[in-house]
């Protein structure tokens, strides 16, 4: 195994240090390994593994085809979420990046397709790059904006309406133009082209839409011939690039979440209120410590015992604890526990939650997965909290990165329960107990959307029942299964 | 840490020293006495006390060379070892450790030279208060050693003080036996003063020191307090005319009889009426450790049904898991989870038993702090929440939340060795709370089952009444 020859304490930072260097292959195997043994574990260090990995897969696959690329990616992804399936960000991840590369793909064809048709409409997809490249800058993440169907529409529009000249056979609708050069190129080398439904449907007018000015599709191929193999090898390029930037977009997003986060914190927390939070999070203690800059209020802290409650007193005390260092903290700047703002820390066990939570005025949650439906999933306890929250009229406040958001829908949450380490409960000192009875260590939790009241994002706040409409910006469809292949169009 | 702690040590070698020899003999006697105290506490006070003696090295030094400065440094070693020597006898406070070195801060320099006086100024930000804001009402120091105790106290209450102050005496109805038990031997070894009366000396005179001790090693319990309040009656009616001994007799006889009767027997119809209600194929939740939930479920397993057990623990006493190996002895099937694992389990569960420390008069339970979470789930999930509770735990209290009646326990039993909370009480605006009970709302429960009847909660305060009718 790559991570044993290295000779370290794997982790993230060794890991991140080793892609570098490391053939690709023995790189995608190593973060597998990682994966699976939870050397690498929580969300923020998963994401950020992945989509350094993706990276370094991206730069150094050669490819011609963007249907290539997408299926090299889908390979790697699919290996990937096999190896951690609970840890649903890898899989976020790679569905960022696939959407984020049809995306430039399909701008890259608008401009193929208008450059093709006429040039008076040289001007469309110029001014549409630059408004989705700027939409783009802001949002953090590509998306599908509503700018660009528009342009698109419009080119396509214009395209018709030249076509009703020639044949008359015309249809408003279709997006056809968009494929035609990479299909007849795919045709010539008898590559397949990787297909969406999206991709079928639209690729089967095809012959209806060919350009007018070439007389038959024979003579339009000869032409292309001569002149794709060029086009395609700057065009790849040029999109090279972009892909590369797109994850390394990405990954600063990953990098600015906290705090894009924590931006929002004074807008929720005011003066002397009692907030109670539960086991340790960096996104919630940096919101937190946002908050106490201008307000003086109290936090309680839940300590999330057996299984995250070292870590919980270590962020409590502001010491790092050992695995914590080289996992989480290393890369990132120190913390300074929270008592240290200023603000009144009390920690407690879990059980005291329902005795407290008639004087706490808001609680807040971080997790490790929000699924689409609304809910979440968080460390083993946070479904008591926001129950007893609920029970108490208290307002449940979820803190969370856009990363962490799942288009998955899973039917039976059970699945996405991991059990830990059941020696955290018992120790294996006490034998005759461990031997006769059943120990049961949950690590997560699913909280439903229910039971929570906002969520707080990058993007803002949000109520769960809105979330929905966020997963749709980020992920394509298509790309909602891509680890399924049964469940692929 | 000693290694790093005896250079601070050495400019003030009078106070090192009397400070370990205070160590070394204290320990022990608070071991002999303690029986067999839990290993993480035990570590965890000596812990404490090596930060206490590193913290008054730290300031000797701060004052030596505060001296050294100044000429006034020989008065300040010699009275370090008598500020110690005072603290030694007053027996280990446990969580005023701040504000008892503050105060002997302070005292140093008013004795001291008034050249010293910049020295509390430098000191005084240190001093915080480590109690919970909105449990503060409810802060008691412990007594934790018999050092200091009054000379009242007979020797039976005093191991009983020490044996509740570490939970090796733990739950409302053994420490109501142990209490009544040791007033016995109390009331045995008394002797009426002349021109006295037993009546009307034995409650004030000998009885009140025992009962002050009592809470103060850790407050009374509601069941405890009824017992008192009935043994005090009791003593109260005896007859002036009736000779000593034959007194005695009789009031042991009655303690005897209140035991088998509010206790033994209430046990016995419980345990029985609540092994009746579980059936073949149950699955049983339950939550820590009560004794008379565990006297149902194994009633239950003798007379031969089929059932599951779902124990549910939490820090920092886990009390479940002495639940759960008493169980797992007798071959039962057992599973035992934190409550993190809580709402996993609750959709499996047929019937949820737990025990109390009392039921208020408004109906709810008042009774181990994670309770009401364990009654929260349930009836979220629709399934029965029956609590066994003898009439001897009812209260004519009422409580609405956790925070007006609670027990506040030392914060450092949340201290998990070697973890990173050890030097907390370094750490400003830092605090841990360790509240020990919690309030279920009533309309959690579903059943209650006493020795009179199994009745919903709204009839706690018509029970309550009957029993003290009846008991005159």
């Amino acid at each position: 195994m790559p991570s044993l020859q290295a000779g370290y304490a794997p982790n993230l930072g060794v890991f991140l240090k080793s892609l570098k260097t490391a053939p690709l292959e023995s790189s995608i195997e190593n973060l597998i390994s990682l994966l699976k043994r939870r050397q690498i574990r929580n969300s923020r260090p998963c994401a950020i593994a992945t989509a350094h990995l993706l990276l370094r897969v991206v730069a150094k696959f050669r490819w011609t085809d963007i249907g290539n690329l997408l299926e090299r990616i889908q390979e790697v992804g699919q290996r990937l979420v096999e190896a951690q399936p609970r840890e649903m960000v890898v899989g976020n991840i790679v569905r960022r990046v696939l959407g984020m590369i049809r995306d430039e793909a399909k701008e890259d064809r608008t401009e193929d397709a208008s450059d093709s048709t006429s040039t008076s409409q040289l001007g469309s997809p110029g001014r549409e790059r630059s408004e989705s490249g700027s939409f783009r800058t802001e949002g953090g993440a590509p998306t599908f904006s509503p700018l660009r169907f528009a342009s698109t529409d419009a080119s396509t529009l214009s395209e018709a309406s030249g076509d009703d000249v020639f044949g008359g056979r015309s249809q408003p609708t279709s997006r056809p133009p968009l494929l035609t050069s990479h299909t007849s190129y795919a045709v010539l080398n008898g590559v397949p082209v990787q297909q969406s439904m999206f991709n079928l449907l639209s690729a089967t007018p095809t012959p209806s839409s060919t350009p007018p000015h070439a007389s038959s599709p024979h003579g339009k191929s000869t032409i292309s011939a001569t002149t794709l193999a060029q086009r395609i090898a700057t065009t790849t390029r040029d999109l090279k690039a972009e892909v590369i930037s797109g994850i390394e977009e990405i990954i600063d997003e990953l990098d600015q979440v906290d705090d894009q986060i924590a931006a929002y914190a004074q807008e929720h927390i005011h003066s002397n209120e009692v907030i109670l939070t539960h086991s340790s999070s960096l996104s919630v203690q940096k919101f937190l410590l946002k908050a106490a800059e201008k307000r003086r209020f109290t936090v309680i802290v839940a300590e999330s015992y057996p299984n995250d409650h070292e870590a919980t007193h270590a962020a409590v005390t502001g010491k790092v604890s050992q695995d914590l260092e080289g996992d989480e903290m290393s890369t990132e700047t120190f913390l300074k526990p929270l008592s240290a703002a200023g603000i009144t820390v009390i920690l407690m066990t879990d059980a005291t939650i329902f005795a407290i939570m008639s004087r706490v005025n808001k609680v807040i949650l971080a997790t490790h997965a929000v699924i689409a439906n609304g809910g979440l999933i968080a460390a083993a306890g946070a479904r008591i909290i926001a129950k007893a929250a609920k029970v108490h009229r208290t307002p449940v406040i979820v803190v969370s990165g856009i990363y962490k958001l799942s288009p998955e829908y899973p039917f039976e949450f059970e699945s996405l329960i991991e059990y830990g380490d059941p020696g955290n409960i018992i120790g294996y000192g006490e034998g005759g107990l461990v031997e006769h009875m059943e120990v049961d260590n949950p690590v997560y939790d699913y909280v439903p959307p229910d039971l929570v009241d906002l969520y707080i994002t990058n993007l803002g706040a949000h109520a769960p029942s809105y979330l929905y409409r966020i997963v749709a910006d980020h992920y394509k469809p298509e790309d909602i299964n891509f680890h399924k292949p049964e469940l692929q169009f | 840490m000693p290694s790093s702690d005896s250079p601070t040590a050495e400019p003030s070698p009078a106070e090192a020293p009397a400070q370990g020899k205070g160590n070394a003999a204290k320990q022990p006697k608070g071991k002999e006495a303690a029986a067999p105290a839990e290993g993480s506490k035990l570590s965890g006070a000596e812990l404490k006390k090596q930060a206490k003696a590193e913290k008054a090295a730290r300031r000797a030094q701060a004052l030596l060379e505060k001296g050294a400065s100044a000429p006034a440094a020989a008065p300040t070693p010699g009275q370090q070892p008598k500020v110690d020597g005072q603290k030694g006898p007053k027996g280990q406070r446990q969580h005023q450790r701040g504000s008892s070195t503050s105060v002997e801060v302070k005292n140093l320099p008013v004795r001291g030279a008034q050249k010293t006086v910049p020295v509390p100024v430098a000191v005084e930000p240190k001093k915080e208060d480590k109690t919970v804001e909105f449990f503060r009402h409810l802060y008691k120091t412990r007594t934790t050693s018999i050092a200091g105790a009054s000379k009242d106290v007979h020797p039976a209450v005093l191991a009983l003080g020490l044996q509740m102050s570490n939970y090796t005496i733990c739950g409302s109805c053994a420490r109501l036996v142990a209490t009544l038990q040791a007033f016995k031997r109390v009331i045995e070894s008394y002797t009426t003063p002349p021109q006295n009366s037993l009546s009307r000396h034995l409650t004030s005179h000998v009885l009140s020191p025992q009962i002050e001790y009592l809470s103060s090693c850790r407050p009374l319990s509601i069941s405890m307090g009824n017992a008192i309040r009935w043994l005090k009656l009791e003593v109260s009616k005896v007859d002036v005319s009736v000779p000593d001994a034959e007194a005695k007799k009789g009031l042991c006889d009655a303690i005897d009889v209140f035991i088998r009767e509010r206790v033994t027997f209430a046990d016995q119809v419980i345990a029985r009426s609540a092994a009746d209600k579980i059936k073949d194929g149950d699955v049983i939740m339950t939550y820590a450790k009560s004794s008379i939930v565990q006297r149902a479920l194994v009633k239950a397993h003798e007379e031969g049904k089929k059932f599951r057990v779902i124990i549910v623990d939490s820090r920092p006493l886990h009390e479940g898991k002495h639940l759960a190996a008493a169980l797992v002895r007798i071959g039962m099937d057992v599973k035992y989870c934190l409550i993190n694992g809580l709402s996993h389990n609750i959709q499996d569960v047929t019937k949820v038993l737990l025990g109390a420390h009392a039921m208020m008069s408004n109906g709810r339970l008042f009774s181990r702090i994670g309770t009401a979470l364990v009654a929260m789930e349930a009836n979220e999930a629709d399934k029965p929440v029956i609590v066994l509770c003898e009439t001897i735990k009812f209260t004519e209290r009422v409580a609405l939340d956790s925070i007006v009646h609670n027990e506040i326990a030392p914060a450092d039993e949340l201290v998990i060795p070697g973890g990173p909370l050890e030097q907390w009480g370094d750490i400003k605006k830092l605090q841990l709370c360790n509240p020990m009970y919690d309030v279920t709302p009533a309309d959690y429960i579903q059943m209650i089952i006493t020795e009179s009847g199994n009745v919903p909660p709204t009839s706690v305060p018509v029970l309550h009444r009957l029993g003290n009718e009846s008991q005159g």
